[in-house]
């Protein structure tokens, strides 16, 4: 069983949900972050003292698979938030070592 | 241990004489007496045509006058005219009341308008600050209301007005001829009032309560500017300190000097200055006095953390909620059309139309200027700046407004909203005050610009009889008012410039004093660690924006 964490534009969740979707993943999680990769971010004048907005708002998306799944979901990741400018996000997969899902107590990959 | 016979007699002697003193003012027979149920309030005396000629004509006192054998002839004539129509006579006591009644409720609803503009400033404040301190600047602006007020009825309103019959009677609302008598200072000398303590006894009358909740609304503007300046870094109880400081003192003193018939009103008769020191509704009296507090206070309190760095340039703390800083301004202009028409107190006055135009037109081209000027120096508008800058306009023009054009309105405006900017960036970059929401520019600065312009721009169209100057002609014309430098009355001008500062300096300096003592005794700042947290949990014990509470559900 794998995690996948999708650092991902926000205004890209539609594409990347249809993506998934058309796949059969039928479940996931989003939590707001901040970050910045190459993108950078950029200075403003408040009141004339100059700042910089380091830190852009982005999504990550937590997504468990089972091993053999684990590359057709990457794909459609990919696929609903590229754009091809600088920004467009990152995708890390991590090993799991256990899932139960709460209401049956199954565990494994039927609790994915 | 008894008293020696000597002391007791000299007790005896002393609590008689401060019997004597207490009662014998309420007691002499020609003083005049109180009217809480306002039905003595308004009569023939008090009707006058719109030019401001009097319907009953009054016994002449000064037999030594050049005048007096035509005020007597004219007095007679009334008298004998009186007595073949006693209807009209009586008739003419109900038409005065009701003179008085419609500027009652004029000036009592104007000063509900003002009130309002309380929420106007907490919204603009809480907005420009960051959100871990949304609380703390809500209860600043919220205990400033509450207790500047139980100061102000204590002694404030006593200090301001309580001599106010002696120089300033408030025609428009019945004289209040029982505040007739100083503390410090005498005729036209008057230096702090001494009636209506806790607006008990010669207080306690309806014409000096409708001025009362009409003057206590401009004394609390006051005292919510400071918020804006020591906001995010002061301790609560060192805050309420301020604000009774302002109710009780430093507000009322000043105020008693110009609105209250004090010195600084009185010297264009006393020093042949103009029409003596001018200010309409407040730009100084109310604004200057405020933001240079303010100062006083950002200087001894210093910058919040991190607002300058090693290298001592200034970072940027943006506001938290732009929804609030532009919705608080809208208040607050909204608000300014009771601050600056109501204070003729009157709206048998009818300047009042073109003092509410004047404040608008010197609000959005205060707004303008600032924009513009905002946008050729950074690239963008700022939206902080543009509301600073129609408060700036308002702010300055609250002095002339009654004494202006339009197109000096807008003139005075943009005058505003260039020295609002600039002020902005010269505290923030080189004398390193840290003023959160511009309070010492907006309201110190723009203060002081709006009382020089009326030395400036006033044509003469208003404001005849000024402070008892120039009743029946000034500078050579019949009906003259105040008049400023372009108009070619330069002592005018003097006078304005010189009791513009004089405000400045008063309030800086009484401000600086009082409180570096009080912050020696005990440091009126946070501790660095509450700052860093936000002052909201630390003082209160409560966050603004509370994070959802997780509840069980039984």
């Amino acid at each position: 069983m794998k995690r996948i964490d999708s650092i991902i534009r926000p205004q890209n969740l539609d594409s990347v949900k249809e993506h998934l979707t058309a796949i059969g993943v039928e479940a996931l999680t989003i939590t707001e972050v901040r970050g910045f990769g190459r993108q950078k971010g950029h200075s403003e004048f408040y009141r004339g003292a100059e700042y910089a907005v380091d830190f852009v708002p982005k999504l990550m998306l937590t997504i468990l698979a089972a091993d053999n799944r684990v590359d057709e979901i990457v794909k459609a990741i990919a696929a609903g938030a590229r754009t091809g400018k600088m920004g467009d996000g990152k995708i890390f997969v991590t090993p799991l070592d256990e899932v139960v899902r709460i209401r049956t107590g199954e565990v494994g990959d039927s609790a994915i | 241990m008894t008293m020696s016979a000597a002391r007791r007699r000299l007790y005896c002697l002393l609590l008689a004489v401060g019997l004597y003193g207490l009662l014998a003012p309420a007691t002499r027979a020609d003083e005049p007496k109180p009217d809480p149920a306002g039905i003595a309030t308004g009569d023939k005396t008090t009707v006058v045509d719109a030019a401001g000629n009097s319907f009953a004509v009054p016994a002449p006192t000064d037999k030594n006058s050049p005048d007096y054998p035509k005020n007597k002839k004219d007095f007679d004539d009334y008298q004998s005219q009186a007595a073949k129509e006693p209807l009209a006579v009586k008739l003419a006591d109900s038409v005065g009341h009701i003179r008085i009644a419609t500027n009652f409720a004029w000036t009592l609803n104007t000063g509900y308008l003002v009130l309002f503009m309380q929420a106007g400033f907490a919204l603009l404040t809480c907005g420009l600050v960051r959100k871990k301190n949304a609380g703390h600047l809500m209860m600043l602006n919220f205990a400033a209301y509450v207790f500047a007020f139980l100061a102000y009825y204590a002694v404030g309103y006593a200090f301001q007005f309580g001599a106010v019959a002696v120089n300033a009677a408030p025609g428009n609302l019945g004289g209040i001829p029982t505040l007739n008598q100083y503390l410090i200072g005498s005729g036209q000398w008057g230096f702090l009032g001494g009636k209506g303590f806790f607006l008990a006894g010669p207080a306690y009358d309806a014409g000096s309560n409708c001025l009362t909740l009409f003057e206590v609304v401009f004394m609390e503007t006051a005292g919510y500017i400071i918020v804006g300046a020591i906001c995010e870094r002061i301790t609560f109880w060192a805050f309420l300190l301020c604000e009774l400081f302002i109710g009780a003192i430093l507000y009322p003193v000043f105020g008693c000097w110009v609105w209250g018939g004090g010195w600084l009103s009185q010297i264009g008769s006393t020093l042949n200055l103009g029409h003596g020191y001018v200010d309409f509704a407040g730009s100084t009296v109310v604004h200057a006095v405020g933001g240079f507090c303010a100062m006083a206070l950002a200087v001894i309190l210093g910058p919040r953390l991190g607002k300058y760095g090693k290298d001592g340039k200034p970072r940027a703390f943006p506001a938290h909620n732009l929804v609030y800083v532009v919705t608080g301004t809208f208040i607050l202009l909204f608000g300014w059309m009771g601050f600056n028409p109501g204070s003729t107190l009157g709206a048998t006055d009818l300047r009042i139309s073109v003092v509410a135009v004047n404040t608008n037109l010197a609000a959005v081209a205060g707004s303008a200027a600032a924009l513009l000027l905002w946008y050729f120096m950074f690239g963008k508008p700022d939206v902080t700046m543009a509301c600073n800058g129609m408060l700036a306009g308002l702010v300055a023009i609250t002095a002339p407004c009654a004494f202006v054009s339009p197109t000096s309105a807008v003139v005075i405006g943009v005058l505003a909203g260039i020295l609002v900017c600039l002020g902005v960036l010269f505290n923030e970059r080189v004398t390193k005050i840290d003023d959160p929401c511009g309070a010492i520019s907006v309201h110190g600065f723009c203060g002081w610009l709006g009382a020089v312009c009326v030395g400036i721009f006033a044509d003469g169209t208003y404001g005849s009889g000024w402070n008892g100057v120039g009743a029946t002609s000034y500078l050579g014309h019949p009906g003259q008012g105040v008049t400023g430098l372009i108009h070619g009355d330069s002592r005018q001008f003097l006078c304005q410039l010189g009791g513009a500062t004089l405000c400045a300096l008063w309030a800086f300096g009484a401000t600086y004093i009082v409180f570096s003592v009080v912050n020696k005794i005990k440091p009126m700042r946070v501790s660095p660690e509450v700052e860093r947290e936000g002052l909201d949990v630390p003082e209160f014990g409560m966050q603004a924006y509370p994070e959802d509470a997780v509840v069980t559900v039984e």
